[in-house]
This record gives structure tokens, C-alpha cells and sequence, in this order.
């Protein structure tokens, strides 16, 4: 924290931070109408096709008996992982004490609770008769990991907001008190209403501090488990590829390293776009950086286990899975996944030039395309060998391709991921303000005292 | 590329294997062997018995092409396949086998083998046909079940020459419980002279969950009748449970849920969102001193 400065230039600066944060909030030009127009064009054409897969059913999609799992699976999981980057930031890194990230915290969050949303929607479409989503509740099986996964992506959704609600709540009351006409009026009033008569009394930050501890404390295991059980979808069976020990872990690290690059994407967007070249500094690129590093190493370590020990004893079974990922059909994608998923963004970032803005944020977008091909890697080929003695099967159950209508649900879903993200920006300060004033020394008096 | 000349070359071989398999050679002092066992009614009889005991249910009935579809087929008795063949070669083949044909050299004696050529030779069109079958005729079928005793009660009754029904006497009546892929044939009773049988169901016949039964009974092929089906016979021992699912296992229903499992899952679920609520209790505490 830097030393506390007279109230004279305290408030100069409040209100500098203040409107360079509201920015987000304030800015409308003819690229935000844009930018809405876009998504919201490509988000119908995919409810379109989400239309099109209640009328006509799950046959429109490239699924068949053996492929009963495809896009739709990998592309909830890739959400899963993604979602993954709240827990890490805004509580691991927040409990480890590491001051950094707090200003990454609320970007983090944002991604979370739109990632983890749109994970549950896409498991309602990958349903035949959505209507009956219901029934998972009502007579789910406890013994069941996809009920295990409902009710944990559900927690975890849930803590998510929680995590972007609470710190939110003093920001919301400065807005309410401090912020200029060029606010649009409707959004004040939401401020009004959700900053809940905040006042700022010592009691009231001490419930906060109390709230956020416990919400960091309890997202830790949540968080862990919901990449956890969603990687026993696949470890609960017996099939090749996905019958391994160490899928848990494997998941977890994975999630990290797609995370961390979305975050990334996101800080520089905001960071060019808003103006917050002062907040998400090229210190924070860089330390992110070197987090995007050693989680990379982790899940390198993971991949040379979940290749290299199967690949040693090639067990009939395993082998023909194995090689087709290795050398077969699906060898470009594998070790382009690979490639630009961990040993590009390692060798290239444990260089300093490298985890400068630009050049970092160009290999999140490498490393983020990677590890949505990389879930289809996991999910699509193991599918394809059920490695039972068939016959007389028709061609198109042994092969899978998506079909345009899963493309378009699928870009659907990225569509409402980014509006989603958006919205968040667009109604609340992408920073913590009073954090962050917090942090440069200025008083929580001067914080939450009335506008003159 | 390689592969596929290999492929080629597998393929033309297993297309002259099966250009041998159309020729089925018997040695030549085999060929012209004559049959000891004189044509006549008695002999093409017990020829059809073992007929129908052995060979039916690959060759089918004679004349009605509905044998198995093998490859190569067995084939029918009429066709001329069948009948080209000298009795020696038929000895032989039967004899011996082959492929899907089995060897009958020691499950059949050498006599009825050659009976079983008359059999067949029953219906070479050069010969006179001795065994004729007759056209099947109308008939009724009664039948009922007495769970008590678990028998089978039948009364059959055939049509005359004038139209009118009189009693059916020794007529093979046939008993089959049905099953869920087909009938089980259980057994099989004569018709006495007032056209009544009884059939005592065995102790050993296995019903459903309650030892129900579905029986069919049906006359043979002689006849023209509907099958009466018996329905729901309490006549069975009851179906073993397996109780294989009705444990607690991992990875069963709700009623059968491993204890631990069901705790864990309730209580890390109850544990998580009791903290939930804690918090959102906490975001009332901050409401309520905003009030005042
Ligand atoms: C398991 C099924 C099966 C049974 C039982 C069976 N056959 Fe065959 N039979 C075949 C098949 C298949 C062929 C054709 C074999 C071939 O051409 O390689 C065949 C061929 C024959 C042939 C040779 C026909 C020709 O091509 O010249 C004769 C004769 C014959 N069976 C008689 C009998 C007799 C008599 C019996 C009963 C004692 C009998 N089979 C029982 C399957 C069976």
C-alpha cells in the first residue's frame, strides 16, 4: 500500500480512478453498437439452430449410436476448464496473499461465471428433449457423475456470482454517490438497488471481508471438483483413452492453462479498448506471463504421463486408440494441440519480450483455439473405436463429423460467452475501484463520502 | 498399395476355394456303391424319422426350400442337387461331412444311413413316390390347464370326408411354453380314442417372477388349427432372482445406493450450500445496516 496522501490529493485521485474505470460504463460509440449488433446476429443464427434440433432431433446433429458424445461434449468441457480461472485468480492466488492479481480478480470472475453459464446451457442442448431437463433433478441417480457434475456446476455458478457480487457492492455505492450524468440513468438505479444502502461503516466492510473469506475458502474445493467430476464422465468408464487415473489432475491443469489465456485476451481487450494501460499495467502481463508458464509446465507434465505410460506398453485396446492420435486420422490435430497448446507458449514466454502485452495475447489466442481442440481430441476419438465386435453397421455410426447445426450452436454458445462478458463490462467497472483506491493509499472515508 | 494386392490375391483365392467348394469329389469306389436297404414304404418311413430328427433343421422341410441359410447351403432333399448324386455319393457326403455339413458316421448306423437315402430318394422324380403326404386337414383344438395337478388338458377333433367333426385320434399333440425368443417345445402327447390327451408339465419347467407359464399347445403340420395359447399358467417354479443388482454397488439406482456414497454426496452438497446461505446471510446483514 502506498503512504497515505493528504484527503486533498486523495480525492483528485478517486476521481481520476473512478473515471477511468467507468469508462467501460460510460463509452458508447458506434463500434459498441458493432460489436452488440455482431453478437447478437451470430447468437440467433444459433438459436436458429438450436430450433431447428428441438423440431427435428439429436439426428440433425453428426452424433450416432457409438458417437453419442461429440462437439457439443467437447465444447462443455473446454467451458468447464475455462470457468476454472476464477478459482485460480480470485481466490488461490488472493489466499497465497499474492497482491498482483487483485486487479485481475474481477476480469477473472467475469470469465468464470460467463463460462460455467454457458457450460450448463450447452449440456441442455446437447439433450434430445431439453423439457425434461427437470427430470435430472428429480430422479437423478446419486451414484451417477453427470449428477455430480449438474449439482457442481451449479454450485459453483453460483459461488461465481457470489464472488463477483460481493466486491462489487462498494463499487456500486460509489457509483451510486460519486458518479457523473454520464452514467446513463437506468443504470444508477440498478446501482442504487444492488449496492444495498452501503455506507461504508467499518461494519459493513468487516461482513464483506468475512463473506469473501469464506466464499475463497469454499470455492477452493468446489472448484477443484467441478473440472474433477467432469473428467470422471469420461474416467468412470472403461474405455480406452479415457480409462486412466489421472484424468482429475490432467483436467484441472489443462483448465488452468486455457484460463489463464482467456484472461489474457480479455486484460488486453479491456486494456486497449478502455484505456487501462495505467491499471492492467505490462507488470500484470508479465506476471501473468510467468503464471501462463509454470501452469503450462504442469499440464506438459501431465500429457508426457497421460501419452508416454500408455504409449510404453501399448496394450491392444489402447494402442489402436493411441496411434490413431499418434500417427492416424487424428495425428495434425494432436500434435498441433500440442504444439501450439504447450511447447510454443513455453519455449516463446519463459523469454521476457514475449510476455509483453501484444505478443502474449497473441499466443493466448494460439493456446485458447489449442485447448478447445484439444477437449475434442479427448472426447471425439476414444467414441470412435467402442472396441465391440460389430457388424453389419451402417458406415455413419463409425465416424463422426459435427454438422452445420452443431457449428452453429456451438458458435451460439461462444456468442453468448462474449455477450455475457459484454454486459458485465459494459454495466460495472472491469477493476475493484475501491480496492484498488485502497491499494494507492487512499482513505475509506474518502471513499464512501457523498459526491459535494 | 501393397495392402491391396494382397488383398486382391486373398480374394482370388477364396474365390477358387470356393469354386472347389461346388465340387464335393467322392472317391470312385465310393460313387458306385448301391444301397443294401431295399426301396420300399417301410424303410423311406423310418428314413423320414431320422430325417426329421437329424437333418431338418438345416435342410428344412422336403419341397419347401426353407433350409438354413449357410454357405455353402444345405440343400433341399428335392432339388437337384440333392438328387443328382448317386446312393453312393449320398453315402459318402453323409458319411463324412463337410464344412457345415457334419459327419454322421458315428452318430448314425450304416443301415439307417442308407435309409435315409431311400428318404431322400422318396422324392426322385424318376422313382415312384411311396410316402405321400396327405393334405393337412381341418381340425379343432381344445386345451386347458389344471394348475392344481399341472397338467395340460386336450381335446382335438378333425373334419371328415362329410364336413362334420369327430374325435381325433393318435394325433401328436405338441407342448411348448413360450419364451421370450420363441417356443420352448416341452413335450409331447398322443390323443387317446375319445380325442382327449393329458400332458403333466415337468417339475422343472421355470415360469416368470410368479412361476407363470404361457403354453402353447399345437398339432403338427397335418392339421389346419389354431394354436390355443395358455396364458399366465400358474404352473412354473418361479424365476430366479439374480441378486447381482439388488445390492448396494457403486454405481446403482437410488434404492440400492451405496450408504457412504449417498452421505458423501448429501453432505459435501448440504456443506457447500449451507455456506452459501451463510453468505447470502452475511449480504442481508450489510442490507440491513445500510437501513439504518
Ligand atoms: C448343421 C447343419 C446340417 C445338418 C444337421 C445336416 N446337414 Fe447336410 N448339409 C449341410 C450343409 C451346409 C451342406 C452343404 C455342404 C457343402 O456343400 O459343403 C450339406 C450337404 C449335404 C449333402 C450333400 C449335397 C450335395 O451338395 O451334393 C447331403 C447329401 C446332405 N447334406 C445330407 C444330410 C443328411 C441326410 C442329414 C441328416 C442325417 C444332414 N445332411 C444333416 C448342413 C447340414
Amino acid at each position: 500500500m502506498d503512504k497515505v496522501k493528504s484527503p486533498e490529493e486523495s480525492r483528485k485521485l478517486l476521481d481520476k480512478i473512478t473515471f477511468d474505470l467507468t469508462r467501460s460504463i460510460v463509452k458508447r460509440d458506434e463500434f459498441t453498437n458493432f460489436w452488440y449488433f455482431l453478437l447478437i446476429i451470430f447468437a440467433l443464427v444459433g438459436l436458429w439452430g438450436w430450433g431447428i434440433q428441438i423440431r427435428d432431433g439429436l439426428g440433425v446433429t453428426g452424433m450416432r449410436d457409438y458417437v453419442s458424445w461429440g462437439m457439443y461434449i467437447a465444447n462443455f468441457v473446454f467451458f468447464v476448464a475455462v470457468s476454472l480461472i476464477g478459482f485460480l485468480i480470485s481466490s488461490a492466488l488472493h489466499l497465497l496473499k499474492i497482491k498482483w492479481s487483485k486487479v485481475i480478480s474481477r476480469v477473472a470472475e467475469q470469465v468464470a461465471i460467463a463460462a460455467v453459464a454457458l457450460a450448463g446451457i450447452i449440456i441442455v442442448t446437447d439433450m434430445g428433449r431439453p423439457d425434461r431437463f427437470l427430470n435430472v433433478f428429480l430422479h437423478g441417480r446419486f451414484a451417477s457423475p453427470i449428477i455430480w457434475d449438474v449439482t457442481v456446476v451449479t454450485t459453483y455458478l453460483t459461488i461465481s456470482v457470489l464472488l463477483y457480487y460481493l466486491p462489487l457492492i462498494p463499487d456500486l455505492a460509489l457509483l451510486r454517490d460519486k458518479g457523473t450524468d454520464d452514467i446513463p440513468q437506468w443504470k444508477r438505479n440498478i446501482y442504487r438497488i444492488l449496492a444495498l444502502g452501503w455506507k461504508g461503516h467499518a461494519e459493513q466492510y468487516k461482513l464483506i471481508a468475512h463473506a469473501m473469506r469464506i466464499l475463497m475458502i469454499l470455492i477452493i474445493p468446489v472448484g477443484l471438483s467441478i473440472h474433477t467430476v467432469t473428467s470422471w464422465l469420461f474416467a468412470a468408464t472403461l474405455r480406452s483413452g479415457w480409462d486412466t487415473t489421472i484424468f482429475g489432475p490432467y483436467f484441472v491443469a489443462g483448465a488452468f492453462v486455457a484460463g489463464v489465456a482467456a484472461v489474457i485476451i480479455v486484460m488486453f481487450l479491456y486494456r486497449t479498448r478502455y484505456g487501462l494501460k495505467d491499471y492492467f499495467e505490462d507488470y500484470h502481463f508479465n506476471m501473468m506471463g510467468k503464471l501462463f508458464v509454470l501452469v503450462c509446465l504442469v499440464y506438459l507434465y501431465f500429457n508426457i504421463n497421460e501419452f508416454l505410460v500408455p504409449g510404453y506398453k501399448m496394450k491392444t485396446a489402447e494402442s489402436i486408440h493411441l496411434s490413431n492420435l499418434f500417427t492416424g486420422k487424428y495425428s495434425t490435430m494432436f500434435w498441433a494441440t500440442q504444439f501450439f497448446g504447450l511447447l510454443l507458449p513455453i519455449t516463446l514466454m519463459v523469454n521476457k519480450y514475449f510476455r509483453k502485452p501484444v505478443p502474449i495475447t497473441i499466443i493466448s489466442v494460439f493456446v485458447l483455439i489449442a485447448s478447445w481442440f484439444k477437449r475434442y481430441i479427448i472426447v471425439i476419438p476414444t467414441l470412435e473405436h467402442p472396441f465391440l465386435p460389430v457388424q453389419n453397421v451402417p458406415e455413419n455410426f463409425q465416424h463422426y463429423a459435427p454438422t452445420s447445426i452443431e457449428i452453429m450452436i456451438t458458435v451460439f454458445s461462444f456468442m453468448a460467452a462474449l455477450l455475457i462478458i459484454t454486459v458485465l463490462a459494459k454495466m460495472f467497472p472491469v477493476i475493484t475501484i475501491w480496492e484498488y483506491a485502497e491499494e494507492k493509499g487512499i482513505s475509506r472515508e474518502i471513499i464512501s463520502e457523498p459526491k459535494k | 498399395m501393397k495392402k491391396q494386392i494382397i488383398l486382391t490375391l486373398v480374394i482370388a483365392l477364396m474365390s477358387v476355394f470356393q469354386g472347389l467348394a461346388q465340387e464335393w469329389l467322392v472317391p470312385d469306389d465310393q460313387k458306385t456303391l448301391t444301397n443294401p436297404s431295399e426301396y420300399n414304404l417301410s424303410n423311406v418311413k423310418k428314413g423320414k424319422d431320422l430325417y426329421m430328427k437329424n437333418c431338418k433343421s438345416c435342410h428344412g422341410d422336403p419341397g419347401k426350400h426353407n433350409g438354413l441359410p449357410l454357405v455353402p447351403a444345405p440343400p433341399d432333399v428335392v432339388s437337384e442337387k440333392m438328387q443328382n448324386n448317386t446312393d453312393g455319393e449320398l453315402h459318402y457326403k453323409i458319411t463324412k461331412g463337410r464344412g457345415g455339413m457334419p459327419q454322421f458316421e458315428i452318430t448314425i448306423s450304416d443301415d439307417d444311413r442308407w435309409r435315409l437315402i431311400n428318404f431322400i430318394r422318396n422324392f426322385d422324380p424318376s422313382r415312384e413316390q411311396l410316402l405321400v403326404d396327405a393334405p393337412p386337414k381341418k381340425a379343432k383344438l381344445l386345451a386347458s390347464v389344471n394348475e392344481v395337478e399341472k397338467k395340460v388338458e386336450i381335446f382335438a377333433e378333425v373334419e371328415d370326408a362329410n364336413g362334420s367333426f369327430v374325435t381325433l385320434t393318435d394325433a401328436a399333440v405338441k407342448i411348448s411354453a413360450k419364451k421370450a425368443f420363441g417356443n420352448l417345445p416341452i413335450g409331447e402327447v398322443l390323443t387317446n380314442a375319445d380325442g382327449r390327451a393329458e400332458y403333466k408339465i415337468p417339475e422343472t419347467l421355470i415360469g416368470d417372477e410368479n412361476g407363470m407359464v404361457n403354453i402353447v399347445v399345437q398339432l403338427d403340420e397335418a392339421y389346419i388349427t389354431d394354436n390355443v395359447v395358455l396364458d399366465a399358467a400358474k404352473v412354473g417354479q418361479l424365476k430366479p432372482q439374480p441378486k447381482l443388482i439388488k445390492k448396494e454397488i457403486l454405481w446403482s439406482t437410488n434404492e440400492n445406493i451405496q450408504t457412504w456414497l449417498l452421505l458423501s454426496y448429501l453432505g459435501a452438497v448440504g456443506a457447500a450450500w449451507a455456506a452459501i446461505a451463510y453468505v447470502v446471510f452475511q449480504i442481508f446483514k450489510i442490507w440491513r445496516l445500510g437501513k439504518e
